[in-house]
Formats: C-alpha cells, sequence, structure tokens
C-alpha cells in the first residue's frame, strides 16, 4: 500500500452530490472526502453509478445537487472554474480516447503546448520522459492505431500526466485490455501511486486493489454502500450489498 | 477512515423542478448557456418574422387559382386533348393505371398484414378518392372521373382480397403482378392500334405528372439490374470489359443529364439503323436510366468494396463457383449495406424527371411553365404555381425516404 | 456487352458517312454570329466559335466557383445547427434540409426566377444609398473599374507580395510560437502584414501614378429609360440561379457535415475537455481534422453536382457552357461539340477531384 501521510488535506470534497438524466437518479446523494496522495478504489455493480461519480469529478458531467470541491474551486457553471479544474484533473478512459489523427508525441504534447502555452520543445522533453515512465520511448512517431490496446493506454495515462495534474481519475482503465495487456498498465499505476499522486480508480482489479488502494467505496445503486480501507473490505464486509457482490467477482 | 459510512439513503427521488417536465425541457433545450439563450431568441426572430411573411402571404395576398385552372393538365399533360385523342375519351386509361396501382398496394397490405403499409396503402387510397370531391364543374370533371377515382377505395379493398384468397399473395406474387401492372399501364396508355376504345396517343402527347411517374419507375426499375452490371464489369479481369465499364461510368457520372438528354437527341438516331423505330420519349427513358445506372453502379461497387472478404471466402471454401459466390453472396449483402445509396439515387431520379424538358417533353414543371407564358395573366402567381409543385415533389421524395428510412430500421442497417 | 458497344460505335461511324452528318473542328474559327446575355468575359458576336465557347465555359466557371464558396459556408452552417444542443436551431436545419433537398432544383430555379421577374421595372425599381439597384434587369452594386492599366498592374504585383509576406510572417510566428511557447497571434499579425503592405502599396502606386490604382464604378441610371449602367449588374437569371444552386446544394453539404462531425466519438471530445482543452481548440484539434476526412471525399462530389447542376441554367436565361454549346449544335456539328464539352466538364471534374485528393493526402493518417 502506497504511504500517506495522515491529516493530510481533502484534496476533493463531495457533499450530497445528486445527478439525474432525464428521470432517471443516477447519484443519489454522494458524501465522501478525498485526501492528497490517497488512492481511492471505486467498486460495484454496473450502472451503480461509479464511473458517473468520477465524470463529475471534473464536470463531464454536471450534477444538478450538493456540491463538490475539487482543489478549493466549488464546481459550478462558471466555464473558468471548470477549466481550472480540468486542468488539474487528469483522466483515462476505458476505451483510452487517443486522437487518431495525431501521432502518439503530439497527443501527448497538444494539451501542454495548447493550454499551458508550454514551448514545443519543451513539451516534448517532457513527453519523451514520460514515455519513458511509462516504458514505449520507442514509439513517439507512431499513430495510435499501430499500437496494441496496453500501449494505448499506456499513452493515454502519459498524455494525463503531461498536463502535470495533481489528481488522476481512471474509468474502468483495463476493461477493454486483453488479460497480458492488463499487467502492463496496472504496474504503471502503481508506480504512478507510490510516487505520490492523487488518485481515484473504478475497477474490479481486485489484486490491485489489495495492494494499491488506501481505501475502497463499494457503490451500488447510485450511492456508497460502504467505504474502508481494502483489508477491511476483503475480510470483514459489513454491508450485505457488499459481501454479495465481492462473492461475485472474487 | 470511517467503516461503514453513514446510513444510506437509497430510494429514487424525482429531480428537481428546474430539471424535469417542461420548464426542464426548455432550459436544458432552449436557454441552457447565454449564447444557447441568444441562439433561441434570434431563431425565434428569423423563424417568427419567416412564418409571419409567409402565413400572411399564403393567405392573403397568394393567387393560387392558376393551380384550379391548370387542374388535370398537371396531372396527364394533354394526354386527352382533341390533338391527342382525337374524337375519344382517353381519361379512363391513366385512370385504370392508376386503379391497378391501387391494387398493388392493397395486395401488399394483404401480404404485410397491417402496420404501415396498411396505413399507407388506406391513405393513399383515400386520399385519391378524395380528389373526385373536388369544386369542380361536372363540365370540367365529368361523373365518369370522379367514379373512377372513388373507384380507388375498392380497390384498395380487393388487392388485399387478392392477396389473402388467391395464390398471388406472397411477395414473389407481388412483384410478377407489379410487372404486370406497369405493361398493361405502358400498354394501356399507349393504346393498341385498330382496337376501339384503345386507339394510340402519340408519346408526344404524353405528359404532365404521369409522363414524371413512368420515367422514374422505368428508370428504377431499370437502372438498378443494368447499375448492377456495370459495378460487376468494372471489377472485371477482361481488360476490355472493365475499360469499357469505366468510360461508359465516368463519362455519365462526368457530364451533366441535361447535355445528356439533348445530346441523346443527335446521338442515340446515329447509333440504331435508320429504320430502327424510337421517339424521345424512348430516348429521355434510355438516358435517364443509364445516367442512374452509373450512379448506382458506384454505389453497388462501394457496398461491394466494404464487404468483409472473409464472405467471399467463406463461400469458395463452401465449393461455390465464382459467379454463385458473387450472386448470392456478395450481391446480397452489398446491395443491402447500400440501400440508403441506392434509394437516394431513386429519388434524384424522380427530381430528374423533370428536365426532359430540354427535349421539349411537356413533364408537369414544363407544362406549367408553358402555360404561364401561353397565359400571361397568370405570370404573377408563377410563385404559388411552382410552390405548389415543389410541395407535389416533396411529398413523393418525402415519402420514398420515409418508407426507404422505416426499411433500413426493420432490416438494422447502420445499427452495429 | 462488348459487342453491343461495338454495334453501336460503327453504327455511329457508318451513320457519320452514310447520311452525311457534318463533324470535325473547322468550324472553331467561324465567327458565331450569336449574342450571348450575361458574360464575365469581354464577347462580341464577332467572336469565333472556339471564343464564345470558352466566354461559356467562363460562366459555369464563376457560377460554380462562387456557388460552392457559398453553399459550402451556408451548408456548414445548417449542418452545424442540425447539430445543436439548441432544440429551436436544430430544429429549424432540419426542416431546412428536408424541404430543399427533396424539390427538385429545377423547380426552386423558377421559383426564384419568377420571383426576381416580379421585381419593379428599372424606374421604379428599389435603391439604396444610390449605391445598390435592384430591379427586374438584375441587381447592380459597385464596383471596382481600372483607371491605368500600368498602376493598376503595379499594386496587382504589390498586392502579391503583400499576401506573400502576410504568410510568411504567419509562418515565422507560428514556428517561433511552438519554439518559444508564446508569441502574438500570428494569424492576426499575418493579416495586418498584408493590409498594411497593400495599402502602403496603394499610396505609393497612386503618387507615382497620379491617382489611385483602381476607381470605384458606380451604378447609376442613364439615357431615356433609365437603364442602370456602370457598377457591375448580376442579371435576375444569374440571381436566381445561384439563389437556387447555393440553397439546393448547402442542403446537402449540410447533411454532409453533420455527418461527418458526428462520425467522432464522443470520447473524442470528452477526452480533450478532460484534457483541459477549451471548446474552441477540441472543435479546431480533434473534431475538424477527424470529421474532416469524411467530409471531403463526399462534398467534392457535391461541388461537381453544383458545377453540373449549373447546367440548368438555360431554364432560366444564363448563357452557361451547355446552354451556349446547345445553341452551338444549330450551326455547328453536334457531335464535336459534344466532345468539347465532355472534355470542358471533366476538365472541371478533375481539377476538383485533384484539390481533393491533395487534401486528402495531407490529412491522411496511420491507419494500417
Amino acid at each position: 500500500m502506497a504511504e500517506m501521510k495522515d491529516g493530510a488535506e481533502d484534496i476533493i470534497v463531495c457533499r450530497d452530490v445528486h445527478k439525474w438524466y432525464g428521470d432517471f437518479h443516477a447519484l443519489r446523494g454522494v458524501t465522501t472526502s478525498i485526501k492528497k496522495a490517497e488512492v481511492v478504489v471505486v467498486f460495484g455493480p454496473s450502472g451503480s453509478g461509479k464511473s458517473t461519480f468520477i465524470r463529475t469529478i471534473n464536470r463531464l458531467e454536471e450534477h444538478q445537487l450538493g456540491e463538490i470541491i475539487v482543489n478549493g474551486i466549488k464546481l459550478t457553471n462558471d466555464i473558468r472554474n471548470i477549466d481550472a479544474i480540468r486542468r488539474d484533473v487528469g483522466m483515462v478512459f476505458q476505451s483510452f480516447n487517443l486522437f487518431p489523427h495525431l501521432t502518439v508525441m503530439d497527443n501527448i504534447t497538444l494539451a501542454p503546448i495548447k493550454v499551458r502555452k508550454v514551448p514545443r520543445a519543451e513539451a516534448q522533453q517532457v513527453g519523451n520522459d514520460l514515455l519513458d515512465r511509462v516504458g514505449i520511448s520507442d514509439q513517439s512517431d507512431k499513430y495510435p492505431a499501430q499500437l496494441s490496446g496496453g500501449q494505448q493506454q499506456r499513452v493515454a495515462i502519459a498524455r494525463a500526466l503531461a498536463m502535470q495534474p495533481n489528481i488522476m481519475l481512471f474509468d474502468e482503465p483495463t476493461s477493454a485490455l486483453d488479460p497480458e495487456m492488463i499487467k502492463e498498465v496496472l504496474d504503471v499505476m502503481q508506480e504512478l501511486a507510490s510516487s505520490g499522486m492523487t488518485m481515484i480508480v473504478v475497477s474490479h482489479e481486485m489484486g490491485f486493489a489489495r495492494e494499491v488502494a488506501n481505501r475502497m467505496i463499494m457503490f451500488d445503486l447510485g450511492t456508497i454502500v460502504e467505504e474502508g480501507p481494502p483489508e477491511q473490505i476483503f475480510e470483514d464486509p459489513q454491508n450485505d450489498r457488499t459481501k454479495l457482490f465481492l462473492s461475485q467477482i472474487l | 477512515m470511517i467503516a461503514g459510512a453513514e446510513p444510506i439513503n437509497n430510494s429514487a427521488l424525482r429531480p428537481p423542478h428546474s430539471e424535469r417536465g417542461f420548464v426542464g425541457w426548455v432550459r436544458a433545450n432552449l436557454f441552457g448557456t447565454w449564447y444557447n439563450s441568444l441562439l433561441t431568441v434570434a431563431s425565434v426572430i428569423v423563424i417568427g418574422a419567416i412564418l409571419l411573411f409567409g402565413i400572411r402571404w399564403v393567405i392573403s395576398d397568394a393567387d393560387w387559382t392558376v393551380i384550379a385552372t391548370l387542374g388535370g393538365q398537371m396531372i396527364i399533360g394533354q394526354y386527352n386533348t382533341e390533338l391527342a385523342c382525337p374524337s375519344q375519351n382517353c381519361f379512363w386509361r391513366p385512370q385504370a393505371s392508376l386503379l391497378l396501382v391501387t391494387i398493388l398496394l392493397g395486395m401488399a397490405w394483404g401480404v404485410a398484414g397491417g402496420g404501415l403499409t396498411k396505413r399507407i396503402a388506406i391513405g393513399i387510397s383515400v386520399a385519391l378518392a378524395a380528389f373526385a370531391l373536388l369544386p369542380y364543374s361536372f363540365e370540367r370533371m365529368g361523373m365518369d372521373v370522379r367514379l373512377l377515382l372513388a373507384a380507388n377505395i375498392p380497390a384498395v379493398g380487393l388487392g388485399w382480397a387478392i392477396a389473402r384468397y388467391t395464390p398471388l399473395g406472397t411477395g414473389r406474387g407481388i412483384a410478377l403482378s407489379a410487372i404486370a401492372v406497369f405493361l398493361v399501364t405502358l400498354i394501356l396508355v399507349h393504346g393498341v392500334p385498330n382496337v376501339p376504345g384503345l386507339e394510340p396517343v402519340p408519346v408526344r402527347h404524353w405528359g404532365g405528372l404521369m409522363l414524371n411517374l413512368l420515367l422514374a419507375v422505368a428508370g428504377i426499375v431499370i437502372s438498378l439490374p443494368v447499375g448492377i452490371v456495370l459495378a460487376m464489369g468494372r471489377r472485371s479481369r477482361l481488360p476490355v470489359v472493365k475499360l469499357l465499364c469505366v468510360v461508359f461510368i465516368e463519362v455519365f457520372r462526368g457530364v451533366p443529364l441535361i447535355t445528356l438528354l439533348f445530346m441523346s437527341q443527335v446521338l442515340v438516331p446515329l447509333a440504331f439503323p435508320e429504320n430502327f423505330p424510337q421517339n424521345s420519349l424512348f430516348r429521355a427513358g434510355v438516358v435517364i436510366t443509364l445516367f442512374s445506372a452509373a450512379y448506382m453502379a458506384e454505389n453497388v461497387r462501394g457496398g461491394l468494396q466494404a464487404l468483409h472478404p472473409g464472405q467471399a471466402e467463406a463461400a469458395r471454401a463452401l465449393g461455390l463457383p465464382g459467379w454463385q459466390t458473387m450472386l448470392f453472396i456478395s450481391l446480397p449483402q452489398a446491395i443491402r449495406n447500400v440501400i440508403p445509396a441506392i434509394v437516394g439515387q431513386f429519388i434524384s431520379l424522380f427530381k430528374d424527371t423533370t428536365l426532359v424538358y430540354v427535349i421539349g417533353m411537356l413533364e408537369v414543371v414544363a407544362i406549367s411553365r408553358a402555360y404561364i407564358q401561353g397565359n400571361t395573366e397568370y405570370l404573377a402567381s408563377a410563385k404559388e404555381l411552382f410552390l405548389f409543385l415543389g410541395l407535389v415533389f416533396w411529398v413523393f421524395t418525402y415519402g420514398m425516404s420515409f418508407v426507404s428510412r422505416r426499411v433500413e430500421k426493420h432490416l438494422g442497417i447502420g445499427v452495429r | 456487352m462488348v459487342v453491343l458497344v461495338a454495334w453501336f460505335v460503327a453504327n455511329v461511324g457508318n451513320a457519320i458517312q452514310d447520311r452525311d452528318i457534318p463533324h470535325g473542328f473547322s468550324f472553331l474559327d467561324r465567327e458565331y454570329q450569336t449574342p450571348i446575355g450575361q458574360h464575365f468575359l469581354p464577347y462580341e458576336s464577332s467572336d469565333t466559335f472556339l471564343y464564345a465557347f470558352i466566354v461559356g465555359a467562363t460562366n459555369t466557371l464563376i457560377v460554380s466557383v462562387v456557388g460552392v464558396v457559398l453553399a459550402t459556408a451556408l451548408g456548414t452552417f445548417i449542418g452545424i445547427s442540425r447539430l445543436s444542443t439548441n432544440w429551436l436551431a436544430s430544429k429549424a436545419a432540419l426542416v431546412y434540409i428536408e424541404f430543399f433537398r427533396n424539390v427538385p432544383l429545377l423547380i426552386q430555379l423558377f421559383f426564384w426566377f419568377y420571383i426576381v421577374l416580379a421585381l419593379p421595372p428599372v424606374r421604379d425599381g428599389y435603391v439604396v444609398a444610390d449605391r445598390l439597384y435592384l430591379n427586374n434587369a438584375g441587381l447592380s452594386i459597385p464596383w471596382p473599374s481600372v483607371r491605368s492599366a500600368d498602376a493598376a498592374l503595379a499594386w496587382i504585383g504589390l498586392a502579391t507580395v503583400a499576401v506573400v509576406a502576410g504568410i510568411a510572417v504567419h509562418r515565422w510566428l507560428v514556428r517561433r510560437e511552438a519554439r518559444t511557447g508564446s508569441s502574438p497571434d500570428p494569424l492576426l499579425i499575418g493579416v495586418m502584414t498584408t493590409f498594411f503592405i497593400g495599402a502602403v502599396g496603394w499610396l505609393v502606386v497612386g503618387a507615382a501614378s497620379g491617382g489611385a490604382p483602381f476607381t470605384t464604378s458606380l451604378p447609376a441610371p442613364q439615357g431615356a429609360f433609365d437603364r442602370i449602367s456602370g457598377g457591375f449588374t448580376m442579371s435576375g437569371g444569374l440571381m436566381a440561379l445561384m439563389a437556387g444552386l447555393v440553397m439546393y446544394t448547402a442542403s446537402f453539404i449540410a447533411e454532409i457535415v453533420r455527418a461527418g462531425i458526428q462520425s467522432v466519438s464522443r470520447g473524442q471530445t470528452e477526452a480533450a475537455r478532460a484534457l483541459g482543452l477549451s471548446s474552441t481548440h477540441t472543435l479546431r484539434q480533434v473534431t475538424f481534422p477527424q470529421a474532416m476526412r469524411l467530409i471531403v471525399p463526399p462534398l467534392i462530389s457535391q461541388y461537381l453536382n453544383l458545377t453540373k447542376n449549373s447546367s440548368l441554367a438555360g431554364a432560366i436565361g444564363y448563357s452557361d457552357l451547355t446552354n451556349v454549346a446547345k445553341t452551338m449544335t444549330q450551326t455547328a456539328p453536334a457531335i464535336s461539340i459534344f466532345l468539347m464539352i465532355m472534355l470542358a466538364y471533366l476538365a472541371l471534374s478533375l481539377t476538383y477531384s485533384l484539390i481533393g485528393n491533395l487534401y486528402n493526402r495531407h490529412i491522411s493518417f496511420g491507419r494500417r
């Protein structure tokens, strides 16, 4: 488990967050807070709202009631706040979402150059370091379609890191991958966690959770059913639904 | 860290008032952000101005009498005039053809057994019968004409009964009947020499919407197979065949239809022996069909190219010879996948039938225009006339695309 | 089929010989002796067939190029409106598309043509600030006119230099931005450079030749019938043709643009927004480049359709290539003219296809 300073300040605070899609009540009052350098694994049955939850944190989804505070900034419709938060919150998607018309290097440097106004040469330097870190430094001139799924997801992680975020969101990062590629992505994520990054990971990789997470959150029917350190969740779950769900996937 | 968290409130709530119902809909779809609101206001002003101006024009300023005056000429042109049909009444021949088509529709309803087909069949026959009630004097629109129009309602029922109680009530039966109806229509409209009541009407007197529809139906029926042959020719391994197909397709796609039509007046007679019987209708039909076939060929070729090679490989592995693979495996899939493009081509073929005016054929737009130029008192209501014609064509073309979208949905095209 | 084609070709060949059908191209040097309505190249009835043909081709070319630009602008606007989250804008765009593309172009042309014809006669026409004249003879607008040919040429030369300089400055600034990360807006500075050099050139050439290189020719009523002369007059036929062609083609382009943009998956925009890219940057850097790959090929084919559809101009009295050529067949061999038309349209098609292919190669990206 990654080391975490006790008493660190809350970096994300959610109070009674509600979200509706039309009449469907997707998030039903989510309240939790996440500390700096904490690694949180969110799990639960499909349709339980776990993806919706992390997508509200960088406002890919708008919540309609309650409040979310990220880095001390309250999420509202104010475009400047949203842009500021998105610069500090990196996100990795289940389907990679690399830009197919750009090379690996251009995928990584696009946002730093356009948003942070970093000189191209400097951005490429950073890009090379990041590709090194995720272990594919030799692929920088290729297009995404020429890479394997695992490589693409590692590029996606490098792309998010290039903006130097202090929070990373992972939305089922390994669900679209073949088994032999899952490990290479999890290794990168583990390395990232040990470097002190605040991470929220939606995933059913229970091995990863047991080893890396500080805390696990079980979602069902749009709310947090149970949360706690991995040992407690695995050894002594309090809630029946958690027990049932874990028994099905373990 | 707390274990077990706080008490769970799991009941689903209705969204807050600002998010649901009419208010929520308006907020989400019209006034979500400040520029959305601005856009809404701008749209309301523009649409409101158009509607206000348009409705006022339609109700008070526009003069629609020209349409009533033209009346049947828009539908059959000069067909029933003394010139075309000396000393006899010919109107019943197109009308009888129309009844045959209605019977076909009824058969389609009988086979489909209800749903959309039923509604279309009944809707069309009722609409046709409603024309019998037009407030013309009986001198202009006789009782016989009205009765034949009203007969469309029993005709649709007859078709339904035929489909239900005779062996013709299958898809194949309808296809065969459709071909028969088309041939009978041609014979009826053209006439048969020396048969009383069916004296031939020279094709130069054919006109109006009837001409557009005849050209469109003939073009649609023939251009698809010709297009398929051309598409296969373009993929042929024989260089001569391939070259000919490529040249044909590219020439017909590269030159405007109008140019082809008026050149057909000069060139088609040369391409046939001098004594070969032909007329401008024949030429127009040939050119429109070939023009459409060239586009059709490219659509079909696109469909063939998009096919997964595994399909043909599997067929070959089963021992099917090449031509059977093409006929039974590749083509059906390719055509099914490009149905939207093919229907689009049918629609544009129908729209293109208006272009035969260049070779002096009085299809509906040409006859309307000729009428306006011959009767200058109607020059001021030309706008109304062409707006009306636009709506008439729109009903046909939108109907075609509507039905095709339903068919696509039914076949699951475009859904992956 | 080969046999059939051979038979037709042989028939045509025989017919030309046996029936004494005129053929050959010797007519091209003869005087055409027929007036042409509106024309953009100077034309007299005493000009040759060949030149008249070129005049007709130019008429088609200008309609095509102007029509393509306008239809693309209108079509893109409507296509994007169709995708708007604003319900009203989206539905209005839908109505526009479904109406204009389902009604035959010929009917639309006649509709506009008779509206233009119904405009008041020249004497009672609409006049805006003594500059714009709108009446049943067409729309007259102010137009530049050459005062002295030398000065005009000199300034056009300078203007070309200005454009080149503007592009050079733009590229230099873009590279500098890539190198250092900050720079003033390259596009703005580039355009300003071009305008500055152009304006200075205008003054210099003007001072050297004693007057501005171009003056403005204003339309004004003249003579006993108050006919408008001066400026540039767009004939009623051309106005109706432009309105019809642009609105018809725009409905198809709108659908192409909509489909192209929709083909870019939601994940792409989400990823871009999650990286902090603004909506403008997302559109420019992520959505558009991907959509363009799907948009360009059908767009080019719409450009070709617009060009070919402009041959309907004859119906409303504008002398496009087909209309001129059709009149020519009355006094010249039809077969020769048909070959020339085919070559002319083929050349136009190839030009558009070439531009499209070059662009497509420019934007293609690594697909296995």
